[in-house]
C-alpha cells in the first residue's frame, strides 16, 4: 500500500497537470511571484516552465484563480506535457514526414534550432519539396554538429534538382565524416555523372554462338557463331533536373566480324515529360526509332510511352505502358509491321545495404497486318532482377525471365504448318567494375533459349562480352 | 564543482535576505537534480526579488532547457563582462546553442583552466569545432541570415540579441576579404544602439 501511494505521489509529481498539493503555509506574497514568472514563461511559450510556475503559486495559495485558470489553460491544450521537438521525432520514425515537419516548425519558433531545422529539411527531401529543405540544410549546415549530415542532404538535393557539380562538392565534403563516408563518396561519384545533360558511351567486343538462329539439331550451312562488336552512345538532357521535360537521343552500332548480313544499325530520339522525382513520379514520351539490318533499312518505329512509380518505404512500385507503330522496311520483313503494345508491372526491394531485388511481370501484344495474322501474338511472362553491390566498386547483376508467346492464327505456310507458340528463357549475368569517377569495366553474359512447337524456330545463343563504359554529367 | 554547488558555495558566504537566498538555495537544488524547469522558476522568483545574480543562473537553466537565445539575454547580452568560470561557460554555450560562433570562441578564450579540467576539455572540443567551421571564409549566405535575425529580434523588442546577432555578422564580414555587408552590420548595430537608448535599457 506505502509503494503503491508513494509511486503515485511519484507521478504526480512528475504531472504538470496532477492536483496541487497545497504547501504547509499559506503564503499568497510568493504565489505572486511564482505567478508573475508563469506569466512571464507562457508570454515567451515555454509552457513547461510556465506550469511549474503555477503549481507553485497555487501549492502556496490554493485561491489563486488567475493560476488556476492558467494552468488549467494549459493543460486543456496539452501543450504542458508536449515537446515538439520530440513529437517530430516520433512522427519521422513512424514515417508521418509531413506530420514531423509541422512539428519541427513549431520547435523553431523560439529561435535557432539547427537539430530541428536539419530533420525538418530531411523531412522536406524526403517528401519532394526540395526548395524547401534547402534553405533549412543550410540553416542546419552553420552548426558545427550537423554540418556533415546537412551537406550530404543538400547534396542529395542539388542532385535531384540536376545541380551534379554542387552536388559532387557537397558529397565530398560530407565523406570525410565518418558515418556518411562510404555513401557520400558513392553519391559523389554518381553525381559527376549524373547532370542537366549526361553523355554515355559504350564499347564492347565478344561472340554470339548463333548470329542465325540456326535452329536446335539443324546442320549448318555456313558459320553460325560470329564475333561481335558494338558501339552505342546516349545523351539525356533534363534541363530541370528529374522532374520536367527532357530529351534523349541514342546511337548503336551493332557489328559482326563475318555475317555482316545481321550487322544492326540505328539510331533513336525520344522527348518526354515527368512529374516528380525519379523515386515517385508520372511520366510520357515520344520516341522515334530507325534502324538498319546489313547496311539497309529495315525499320522505322513511332512510340508512345507512358511510366510511373512510386516509393513506399524500401519498396519501389513501378508500372510502364508503350505502343509502337512499327514500319519494317524490307520486303522481306515488311510483314511484320504492325502495332506492338507492351505493359509491366514491376516491384523492387532493398534487401539489407547491398542487395536489391526487383520482380516484374509484362504482357504484350503484336498486331500486324490481317493479310499476315499468322505472326500476331499475345505474350506474358514473370522476370526477376537482383543486383548485388559486392564492394564499394564491384557489383553483381543477375536477370532471368520466362515468356510464353502463343500466335494468333495457324500459318498456313506449310514450312510451319502450326499454330506457333514459343516459350523464352532469357539469363543475363553482368558484373561491373568501377574505374574512378565515370569508367566502368563491364562482363556480360547472356544466355536465351526458345522452345517452340515449330522446329524451325526453336534454338539457343550465348553472347558473353566484355566492354568499358563512360558516362559524363555536365 | 557545477552551478548547483557553486551557488550553495556562495550562499552559504553571503550575508542577504532570506526571501531570494532561498529562492536560489531551491533552484539551486533543483539545478543539481536536473529539475531544470522547476531550478528556471526559482531564479527567476529570486531575481525578480532583487537577487544580483540570480539573472546568471537563470541563463545557466535556459542553456539546459535548450533555450539559448533567452539565455544570452539573462546573461546580459555578449558584451556582458566575465567573471565566475563556469558561468562564463555557460555563456559560451549560450552564445554556441544559438549560433553565435564568434560570442562563443571569445568568451571560451577566457574560460581556459579557470574552470577545472573537465570544463576546460569541453571548452577546448568547442573551440576546436568553432575554428574548423571558421577556417574557411564565411559564405554570404551565413552573413545574411544574421543581419535578417537580428533585424527580426529588434524589431521583436529584444536588442541584446539583436546587438549580439549584428556583431556576429560584423565578425563575419570582416572576415570575408570583400568585406560583405559590413555597412549593413554597422548600421544594425547603431538601430540597435538607438533603439536601446530610447529603451533606456540594454
Amino acid at each position: 500500500m506505502t509503494g503503491a501511494i508513494l509511486l503515485a505521489a511519484a507521478l504526480a509529481a512528475a504531472d504538470p497537470c496532477a492536483p496541487v498539493a497545497p504547501a504547509a503555509e499559506r503564503d499568497p506574497a510568493a504565489a505572486a511571484a511564482y505567478r508573475r514568472v508563469g506569466d512571464e514563461e507562457r508570454a515567451a511559450g515555454a509552457r513547461d516552465t510556465a506550469a511549474v510556475a503555477y503549481r507553485e503559486a497555487l501549492a502556496r495559495d490554493p485561491s489563486d484563480a488567475a493560476s488556476r485558470d492558467a494552468l488549467g489553460a494549459l493543460c486543456r491544450a496539452g501543450a504542458a506535457k508536449r515537446d515538439p521537438f520530440a513529437e517530430g521525432l516520433r512522427l519521422m520514425d513512424a514515417g508521418d514526414p509531413r506530420g514531423a515537419i509541422a512539428a519541427f516548425q513549431e520547435a523553431r519558433v523560439g529561435g535557432p534550432d539547427p537539430s530541428a531545422a536539419l530533420l525538418q529539411g530531411i523531412c522536406e527531401y524526403e517528401i519532394g519539396e526540395d526548395r524547401k529543405a534547402e534553405p533549412l540544410l543550410r540553416e542546419a549546415e552553420a552548426a558545427p554538429a550537423h554540418r556533415d549530415a546537412a551537406r550530404f542532404y543538400l547534396g542529395l538535393v542539388d542532385l535531384r534538382l540536376g545541380e551534379t557539380d554542387a552536388a559532387a562538392a557537397l558529397f565530398d565534403s560530407a565523406a570525410a565524416n565518418p558515418g556518411f563516408g562510404p555513401m557520400a563518396s558513392d553519391l559523389a561519384r554518381a553525381a559527376r555523372r549524373s547532370g542537366k545533360l549526361v553523355l554515355s558511351f559504350l564499347a564492347e567486343s565478344g561472340w554470339d554462338s548463333n548470329v542465325i538462329l540456326l535452329p536446335t539439331g539443324a546442320a549448318p550451312s555456313g558459320p553460325v557463331g560470329d564475333g561481335v562488336y558494338a558501339l552505342s552512345a546516349a545523351a539525356l538532357y533534363r534541363p530541370w533536373g528529374e522532374s520536367g521535360p527532357y530529351l534523349r537521343a541514342s546511337g548503336v552500332l551493332h557489328h559482326q566480324f563475318q555475317i555482316t548480313e545481321f550487322d544492326l544499325d540505328g539510331g533513336s530520339g525520344a522527348a518526354g515529360w515527368q512529374l516528380g522525382p525519379d523515386a515517385r513520379h508520372l511520366s510520357a514520351e515520344y520516341d522515334y526509332d530507325y534502324r538498319l539490318l546489313g547496311g539497309s533499312p529495315f525499320l522505322s518505329a513511332h512510340r508512345l510511352l507512358a511510366s510511373g512509380a512510386l516509393t513506399l518505404g524500401d519498396v519501389v512500385l513501378s508500372a510502364t505502358y508503350s505502343i509502337r507503330f512499327e514500319s519494317y522496311l524490307s520486303s522481306t520483313y515488311a510483314p511484320f509491321s504492325g502495332v506492338l503494345q507492351l505493359a509491366e508491372a514491376r516491384a523492387a526491394w532493398m534487401l539489407g545495404r547491398s542487395l536489391w531485388l526487383a520482380v516484374a511481370y509484362h504482357v504484350g501484344r503484336d498486331v500486324v497486318d490481317q493479310a499476315y495474322a499468322y505472326y500476331s501474338w499475345f505474350e506474358q511472362g514473370p522476370r526477376a532482377e537482383l543486383r548485388w553491390q559486392i564492394t564499394r566498386d564491384l557489383r553483381l547483376g543477375l536477370q532471368a525471365a520466362v515468356s510464353f508467346r502463343p500466335y494468333d492464327v495457324l500459318d498456313p505456310d506449310a514450312l510451319v504448318g502450326v499454330k506457333r507458340s514459343d516459350t523464352y528463357l532469357d539469363g543475363t549475368a553482368l558484373v561491373e567494375y568501377e574505374l574512378g569517377d565515370r569508367w566502368t569495366a563491364r562482363l556480360s553474359v547472356e544466355a536465351l533459349r526458345a522452345f517452340s512447337n515449330a522446329a524451325v524456330f526453336d534454338y539457343g545463343k550465348v553472347v558473353p562480352m566484355l566492354g568499358i563504359a563512360y558516362a559524363l554529367g555536365l | 564543482m557545477n552551478v548547483a554547488g557553486l551557488l550553495l558555495l556562495g550562499l552559504s558566504l553571503a550575508a542577504g535576505g532570506p526571501g531570494a537566498d532561498g529562492h536560489l538555495l531551491t533552484g539551486a537544488r533543483a539545478f543539481r537534480e536536473g529539475r531544470y524547469d522547476e531550478a528556471l522558476v526559482e531564479f527567476r522568483v529570486a531575481q525578480n526579488l532583487g537577487a544580483p545574480d540570480a539573472a546568471g543562473y537563470a541563463g545557466a537553466a535556459l542553456v539546459k532547457l535548450r533555450r539559448p537565445e533567452e539565455a544570452v539575454e539573462a546573461f546580459g547580452g555578449v558584451d556582458a563582462a566575465g567573471g565566475d568560470a563556469l558561468l562564463d561557460y555557460y555563456r559560451a554555450l549560450a552564445c554556441y546553442e544559438a549560433r553565435l560562433y564568434l560570442c562563443a570562441d571569445r568568451i571560451l578564450a577566457g574560460v581556459g583552466e579557470r574552470s577545472g579540467p573537465r570544463i576546460a576539455e569541453q571548452a577546448r572540443k568547442i573551440r576546436a569545432d568553432i575554428a574548423a567551421e571558421l577556417a574557411r571564409e564565411p559564405g554570404q549566405g551565413a552573413i545574411d541570415w544574421y543581419l535578417s535575425i537580428g533585424s527580426s529580434r529588434l524589431e521583436a523588442g529584444r536588442p541584446a540579441l539583436a546587438r549580439a546577432y549584428a556583431r556576429e555578422a560584423q565578425g563575419l564580414s570582416e572576415r570575408r576579404r570583400d568585406g560583405y555587408r559590413r555597412s549593413d552590420a554597422a548600421a544594425l548595430l547603431a538601430r540597435v544602439e538607438r533603439a536601446a537608448s530610447a529603451r533606456g535599457g540594454r
